[in-house]
């Protein structure tokens, strides 16, 4: 069920979930549901916008793996927007940032093409 | 209706919690069948992992919580109530509208059901069975809704206790009590649960054959008891994988390999390493996890400069490598859960400054102690908090 908490915004035809300033425990759920409804909706690509992202724990990190490999199964990409900071800091140290592709803008994260980085049929 | 509802007190009077949950379930059935004079009255709670309503309490029906119902969500009676979360009326019950013979075979014409909520999640279904026709009301609806909220925090509290004892017991079990005694060495760590729920978090010191120290530092994510048994879990695999293979990176690898296929939604950060006898070297490698930060005598400490490897759970046939480091004598190695630096409000590298300061090449127990007061101080964590130092001893140093 989709959580009003992260409004989905229409750019084109990718949709675009603004997270919140902080990911955690208490509400990673509702994120991942909202990304997870978007998954079925069979989009080419979904951006999760975390330019306002400060704070991103393991259960953040959760719903950004778990968006990602239901992308994989599904056939869509799922891309971050993120402005620096701790944010990707964290996707470097876990190697998540070599799964899944970043931008540094929505505008960027919406207009470029499928990468394919998280397709580890074609290597990685 | 008023008296109805002062039955309904009834239900929720002091002597039933005094009763545990099982007692109170069925006693409150039974006071439900003759305030609604009805002839069947059954409660099924959500299994969460199986994702079926697994009967438990029941009165008038006891045939069907002996032999173990199941009805998976969204099917049948049952698994209708759960999945549109309101109350539902049946005034006919057969084959098409119910999904469990029991219910028909028993002769049960007419029924009505309702959720168990608590916080907006379903933790069960309640359901009465007439044996003959009749018609229940929106009100019939209204004053089962109100027992059932009521046995819904019971449930919920109950389930929650339990939860807490299971992780607690679970956590105890699987954290090293004493740490190994090792020619060298001096080993210290830290364990601190966080505030509210329990998560994760876990650490493991253990000889091998070869007399190599093995040190491990894990963070699964999630929390409370599903965490707690995967994290269970990977102990033990890596433990295994440890006594077969001598390269770190290799021992990640296996373990991520068998995470994917035996548990494909878990996700982990661990660290693994690996340290000659004597500790002159150690071998890491880290699966998404951060480098221990490295403390030699006279100097400020630092993170190790090691590669990074991917997290556990994240792709097929991640590959990982193992960072050698010499350690002179004296030096201190510590090893941390993110707990310990990841702040709201605060730059990761902010929290990591914070934790170097606190970090000298002292003997590991004060290095420990001095660590969680710097860092910790008088506040609760959020998080959970796992800290562990190795030292090697300073030469003619020879305490054991």
């Amino acid at each position: 069920m989709r959580d009003a908490r992260y409004p989905v915004t229409m750019a084109g035809d990718v949709p675009v979930v603004v997270a919140p300033e902080e990911i955690d425990i208490t509400n990673a759920a509702g994120l991942s549901a909202t990304l997870l409804d978007l998954a079925a909706q069979g989009h080419a690509a979904v951006v999760i916008d975390m330019t306002k992202t400060q704070f991103c724990d393991t259960a953040g990190l959760q719903v950004l793996v778990g968006a990602h490999r239901r992308g994989l199964a599904d056939g869509h990409e799922v891309r971050a927007a993120i402005s620096g900071g701790s944010v990707s800091r964290i996707l470097a140290i876990t190697g998540i940032d070599r799964v899944i592709p970043q931008f540094t803008s929505v505008e960027d994260a919406v207009s470029a093409p499928v990468s394919g980085l998280g397709d580890h049929r074609r290597g990685s | 209706m008023e008296g109805r509802l002062r039955d309904i007190q009834s239900i929720t009077d002091a002597q039933m919690s005094e009763l545990d949950d099982q007692e109170f379930l069925v006693e409150l059935l039974e006071r439900l069948k003759a305030i609604l004079q009805a002839d069947t009255a059954a409660v099924l709670l959500l299994d969460f992992r199986s994702g079926q309503l697994i009967a438990t309490a029941a009165s008038g029906l006891e045939e069907e919580v002996r032999q173990g119902v199941r009805i998976p969500v969204g099917r049948g009676f049952a698994g209708r109530i759960a999945v549109e979360q309101k109350p539902v009326i049946l005034d006919h019950v057969d084959h098409t509208t119910v999904l469990n013979p029991i219910l028909w075979q028993k002769g049960i014409r007419s029924m009505i059901g309702v959720p168990l909520l608590a916080g907006g999640r379903v933790l069960g279904v309640l359901h009465i069975g007439s044996l003959t026709p009749r018609q229940f009301t929106g009100r019939d609806a209204t004053l089962l809704q109100l027992a059932a909220d009521r046995a819904a925090m019971v449930v919920q509290s109950t389930q929650s206790r339990a939860d807490r004892m299971a992780v607690t017991a679970l956590q105890r079990s699987l954290i090293p009590s004493a740490l190994p005694t090792v020619a060298g060495a001096e080993l210290a760590a830290r364990y601190v649960p966080g505030s509210g729920i329990v998560g994760g978090d876990w650490y493991d010191v253990f000889t091998l054959p070869s007399g190599e120290l093995g040190l491990v530092m894990g963070d699964v994510a999630g929390s409370g008891l599903p965490a707690a048994v995967i994290m269970g879990r990977m102990r033990s695999a890596l433990r295994a994988y440890a006594l077969e293979t001598r390269d770190p990176a290799e021992v990640l690898d296996k373990l991520d390999r068998k995470m994917q296929h035996f548990e494909p939604d878990a996700m982990a950060t661990v660290l693994y390493a690996v340290a000659d006898p004597g500790l002159e070297r150690i071998r890491v490698s880290l699966a998404g996890h951060f480098p221990p930060i490295v403390a030699c005598p006279g100097e400020a400490a630092k993170p190790a400069d090691i590669a990074t490897g991917m997290l556990i759970g994240l792709a097929p046939d991640a590959r990982r490598h193992t960072t050698t480091l010499n350690l002179a004598p004296g030096t201190l190695l510590c090893f941390f859960t993110d707990g310990l630096i990841e702040r709201p409000g605060e730059l990761i590298d902010e929290g990591l400054a914070r934790l170097c300061q606190a970090v000298a090449a002292a003997p590991a127990e004060t290095a420990c102690a001095r660590v969680m007061g710097a860092v910790i101080g008088r506040e609760a964590a959020r998080d959970d908090i796992a800290l562990l130092m190795l030292r090697r001893r300073p030469s003619g140093d020879d305490h054991a």
